[in-house]
């Protein structure tokens, strides 16, 4: 862990030119040290944007004209003492006030460290602190959306909605155990388990709100497949709207993994094209063909590209076949042509997911594609109201929790008594706990802050 | 010459007779000082022991070789098995006592202990140098020792309400720390005197009726158990004749009554500054704070075989003498009843047992070692548990000796030490299985497995249940063999392991021994404690599991001690509130800072970084 009675400095904008750059200083010193480095008598007015100087470690002379503002503490980001300076966004710039407010008795701060020190002042919850490293690492405006929302606490209060409800029902069957002479009805185990089943199945629904709050958060890896000259590059570079691979009528002209990441509606998906799937014997193909069938295995949806006008053999039905199951789409491809496939084959294709007739060679086809896709990531319900979960994390102890819950659901039915059910609810209601980290060991903490760039 | 002992122990209620005779027992002479012998084991309010965990408290002071059990046993006129109904980690006894027969029998096995002096008197102060305990001194004219000073090298203080104790009925303020008892106000600034925390606190009682005043037939009829469950692993059976307790309850007319007078109450008028118990309300409280309850429980408790008074348990109240009497007569059924002495709620100050460690000796001062209601506490049952600790640690104090910590997760006396030295009071402590995190394991078959090794290892053990335990231990091992070993055959004709077949919630352990071929070894008059260890070992065992792994997650944080006097001001990153909290505490292990409340798990880790180790 960190050390937290220092103060400490980092810049806190991205690295590069910019027109504006921020150091951020945090700690009992952060006045004392900001007064030492900039121009002008005394300390900083609490909460005014001051017009001044940085100057080097000397005082002799100016870095660059700033603008400085105090924060005291407790209401500031960290909880603590905040200077912040604004300079020009010249790296070297930002780099010589650090290096002068470290000359003046603040620790270069390490990654996370600012947001560790919010969290510990009580500034925010583990939640929070979580969805601040996701909003300032989104590359879509969904992901930064969702990040945003779980700062301003929309994850948090789902998840103490459940703990509240648990907590009512542990407290119900607790009183029943230690007053059970009162007289009082508090709750019989039976009816606690109908309630404990309810819980589960609110957990449940957090969980399921996760799969697409993940994708949002993670994205995915879809791989293009099929046998060779169908057409797969030419889906490829539709998607990805370059001519990122090289397309030609030969078949099996591309031989090795390309990919590229397009955002689909907010979500950051990886596009793996691949080598023609056939039997073959040329060495180079072969290993080609192999790293495709792998990229298939590892993708978490696989787009499958037939050609249409041709009748399907061999290396289609291996394909279509190894992929069943799988989250899939089916392009049939060629739509030009006439096709020559009789209505069994037409049905055959088509079964078991969903099926798109194109012609990729004048793109045409683009927008199909992707709402295909899209509707294929998301799956039946695309979320109109964002997905409260979505880090790995919440959905590990969500699930924990809705495991207890149903043991105790299932075992109040069987017949066990109060106590008996209580174990696994204060099982659950540690889990959830730990998600927003009034319960989290301190192994947990440090890998969660060890996630963090600097000076945020 | 003024008289020494290793041991003084101030005042012989529930707490201090067990603190007495442990530190007898452990081979230290003791004086033990009390106003009169007719209240030794005194009970002001219930009479009676046990009840939800405290019933598991009592077996836990016996297992260690305590009075208690053998007490309730022995005096006991009606006995009931709580939460029957429920698995066995929950199910606790209790007892209604013959209080007078209960006080004569403790104090006549009090006076069997050679190691004991009794001295009549009251102690005006305590007396120390530098920080060390060095004796007691007497209150002058306070009885036959009057003005003496009595030398110790530990003393343990035991005044339940009686320091600074205020009664109320109504408007009548009486100094006193029991009706019709004075208080102590000398020895209250004496020990304030010594740098502890102090807090007020407040309890009350109800009416006594007299007996003979009441025609029982007017009522439902509450009846304890056919077979009574003794408290102590000693005793066999009980098979005295059960006496008979009666219910009524509370009528619209009689809330009426109380919000018309509730000016009237202390509690209500602000004249009672202590904190009463919320689990354990007044009339008033249940009137004003329950407005939508249509009646309450009221049970009619007769206080001995041959003693007039009945106890009106349910209606503890502050109210003038005349208010109560009224309400009495408003209950259907008591319209003639004649009240003997009116409730009364009493003040009193405590010591905040966040002062304490955990074997309950002032962190500031050595040798001074508290326990009972002047800790916070409420219950005679939870005094005797801290009574019997305080006077273990207290004995090996003296011989120079560790002090016996027991853990949360090996009984429900160690619950009742690290919460309450860890979190403090804020209003009467009483003890609830909820507050196990361990309940499962916590259990009133088990107890003496737990327990009677370590009370044995500090010596308050003796030969006779040191041999019987021995034997009852490798009766239960040999058992567990049996049911792992025997095949049986289940009510639907299938074979199965009779330890595979107990994990089934509705398969018992005498309907395989009866018919399914199992035989079990039981000890005689032991067959109780036999069946329920066995079967509940067995049917436990899934959540059992589960527990263990818990509490070796647990221990590992309570395994990380925290130095002496460890400055949290020097720790980086605390808040200071959590500082100050902490620094009241002082807790001794990482997992029991954690328990400090408002200290937070990132806390733990930032000192566990500056404690080091793993």
């Amino acid at each position: 862990m960190f050390a937290t009675d220092d103060t400490i400095v980092a810049i806190a904008t991205p690295p590069g030119p910019g027109g504006i750059g921020i150091v951020r200083l945090s700690g009992p010193r952060a006045s004392e040290i900001a007064a030492a480095i900039l121009s002008g008598p005394g300390n900083l007015e609490p909460r005014r944007a001051t017009l001044t100087h940085a100057l080097e470690p000397s005082r002799q002379r100016s870095i660059d004209r700033v603008l400085a503002t105090y924060f005291p503490r407790p209401r500031s980001y960290t909880g603590e003492d905040v200077v912040e300076i604004s300079g020009h966004g010249s790296p070297v710039v930002l780099r010589r006030i650090v290096e002068s407010a470290t000359a003046a008795g603040a620790r270069l701060a390490e990654p996370g460290e600012f947001t560790f020190r919010a969290f510990l002042q009580g500034r925010m919850d583990l939640v929070q602190a979580e969805a601040i490293h996701d909003l300032v690492t989104a590359v879509t405006p969904r992901q930064a959306r969702v990040a945003f929302d779980q700062l301003e606490g929309t994850a948090t209060a789902a998840i103490c909605a459940v703990e509240d409800a648990l907590f009512n029902v542990v407290a119900r069957l607790e009183a029943s155990l230690d007053f059970p002479e009162e007289g009082y009805h508090f709750v019989d185990a039976k009816a606690a388990g109908v309630e404990v089943a309810e819980l589960a199945d609110r957990v449940r629904r957090l969980i399921a709100s996760s799969r697409q709050g993940r994708l949002i958060r993670e994205g995915c890896q879809v791989a293009v497949a099929g046998k060779p000259n169908v057409g797969k590059s030419s889906l490829f570079n539709v998607l990805c709207g370059v001519q990122r691979t090289i397309v030609a009528n030969t078949a099996g002209t591309t031989r090795d993994l390309v990919t590229e990441t397009i955002h689909l509606a907010g979500i950051p998906v990886t596009l793996v094209d691949t080598a023609g799937i056939r039997a073959t014997s040329d060495a180079v193909e072969a290993e080609g063909v192999s790293r495709a069938r792998g990229a298939v295995e590892a993708a978490s949806a696989v787009v499958v590209v037939v050609d249409r006008s041709r009748v399907l053999d061999q290396d289609d039905r291996v394909l279509l076949r190894q992929t069943e199951g799988r989250s899939r789409l089916v392009v049939a491809n060629k739509r030009d042509l006439p096709t020559a496939w009789s209505a069994e084959e037409q049905l055959e294709v088509g079964s078991g997911s969903p099926l798109v007739e194109t012609c990729l060679i004048d793109g045409s086809s683009a927008d199909t594609i992707r709402e295909a896709l899209l509707g294929l990531l998301e799956g039946k319900a695309p979320g109109r109201d964002p997905p409260a979960i979505s880090n790995a994390r919440h959905i590990g102890l969500l699930t924990s929790a809705e495991t207890a819950l149903r043991r105790a659901a299932a075992a109040a039915e069987g017949g066990a008594t109060e106590e008996l059910l209580l174990v696994d609810l204060e099982e659950a209601r540690r889990a959830l706990e730990e998600v927003t980290g009034k319960r989290t060991p301190d192994a947990v903490l440090e890998r969660i802050f060890e996630r963090f760039c600097i000076g945020k | 010459m003024a008289r020494g002992f290793d041991v003084i122990v101030v005042g012989a209620g529930h707490a201090g007779v067990e603190a007495a005779r442990a530190a007898a027992r452990m081979g230290c002479s003791v004086g033990l000082c009390t106003l009169s012998e007719a209240t030794v084991a005194h009970m002001p309010c219930n009479p009676a022991i046990g009840g939800t965990a405290k019933g598991h408290l009592v077996r836990e002071i016996d297992a260690l070789g305590g009075l208690m059990g053998e007490a309730i046993d022995a005096t006991g006129i009606q006995f009931k098995l709580l939460n029957r109904s429920r698995g066995p980690a929950v199910r606790s006894p209790r007892a209604q006592a013959d209080k007078r027969r209960y006080g004569a029998w403790v104090a006549a096995a009090l006076r069997r202990e050679a190691g004991i002096a009794w001295i009549f008197g009251r102690v005006g102060r305590l007396v120390e140098r530098g920080g060390v305990v060095a004796g007691v001194e007497l209150e002058a004219g306070s009885g036959a020792a009057a003005g003496e000073r009595l030398h110790a090298r530990a003393v343990v203080v035991t005044t339940g309400t009686f320091l600074n104790g205020l009664v109320h009925v109504g408007d009548r303020r009486t100094p006193a720390g029991r009706a019709g008892e004075p208080p102590s106000h000398l020895l209250a600034e004496s020990l304030k005197g010594l740098g502890l925390s102090w807090g007020r606190l407040k309890t009350g009682t109800p009416p006594r009726l007299d007996r003979r005043s009441i025609d029982f037939s007017r009522f439902e009829k509450a009846l304890g158990d056919e077979e009574p469950v003794p408290f102590s692993f000693l005793t066999p059976t009980i098979d005295r004749p059960q006496i008979v307790c009666h219910q009524l309850h509370t009528t619209e007319q009689v809330h009426e009554m109380v919000q018309a007078n509730i000016a009237r109450s202390p509690l209500y008028n602000g004249r009672i500054e202590g904190i009463g118990p919320r689990y354990c309300p007044s009339l008033e409280d249940k009137v004003m704070r329950f407005p939508h309850h249509e009646r309450h429980h009221v049970f009619l408790e007769p206080e001995g075989l041959d003693v007039d008074e009945v106890y009106v348990n349910g209606c503890s109240m502050s109210l003038p003498a005349e208010v109560q009497e009224a309400l009495v007569h408003a209950l259907p059924g008591l319209e003639d009843a004649v009240m003997m002495r009116p409730g009364y709620a009493v003040e009193y100050d405590f010591v905040q047992p966040t002062s304490l460690a955990r074997s309950y000796e002032a962190r500031e001062v050595k040798g001074l070692f508290l326990a009972g209601q002047v800790n916070g506490t409420s219950g005679y049952e939870e005094a005797a548990g801290q009574g019997i600790i305080a006077g273990i640690n207290a004995a090996r104090a003296v011989a120079g000796e560790d002090p016996f910590v027991l853990g949360r997760d090996e009984a429900y006396l160690g619950v009742l030490a690290d919460d309450l030295t860890t979190r403090g009071c804020l209003e009467p402590y009483r003890m609830f299985t909820s507050r196990a995190e361990y309940r499962l394991f916590l259990r009133i078959d088990n107890a003496d497995l737990r327990l009677t090794e370590r009370g044995r290892e500090v010596g308050l053990v003796g030969d006779r249940r040191w041999a019987r335990f021995e034997n009852r231990r490798s009766r239960f091992e040999r058992n567990l063999r049996r049911v792992s070993g025997t095949t049986v055959t289940l009510r639907n004709g299938r074979r199965a392991r009779a330890s595979q077949a107990l994990r089934r919630p509705d398969t018992m352990l005498d309907e395989l021994t009866s018919g399914g071929g199992l035989r079990l070894e039981v000890g005689s008059g032991e067959e109780q404690v036999d069946v329920c260890s066995v079967e509940t070992h067995f049917k436990y065992a899934g959540y059992l599991e589960r527990q263990a792994a818990t509490i070796d997650r647990g221990r590992r944080m309570e395994g990380r001690r925290i130095p002496r006097a460890f400055s949290y001001a020097g720790v980086p990153g605390l808040s200071l509130e959590i500082v100050e909290r902490l620094s009241a505490v002082q807790p001794e292990t990482l997992g029991q800072a954690l328990r400090v409340p408002g200290v937070t798990p990132a806390a733990v880790a930032l000192i566990g970084a500056k404690v080091g180790g793993k």
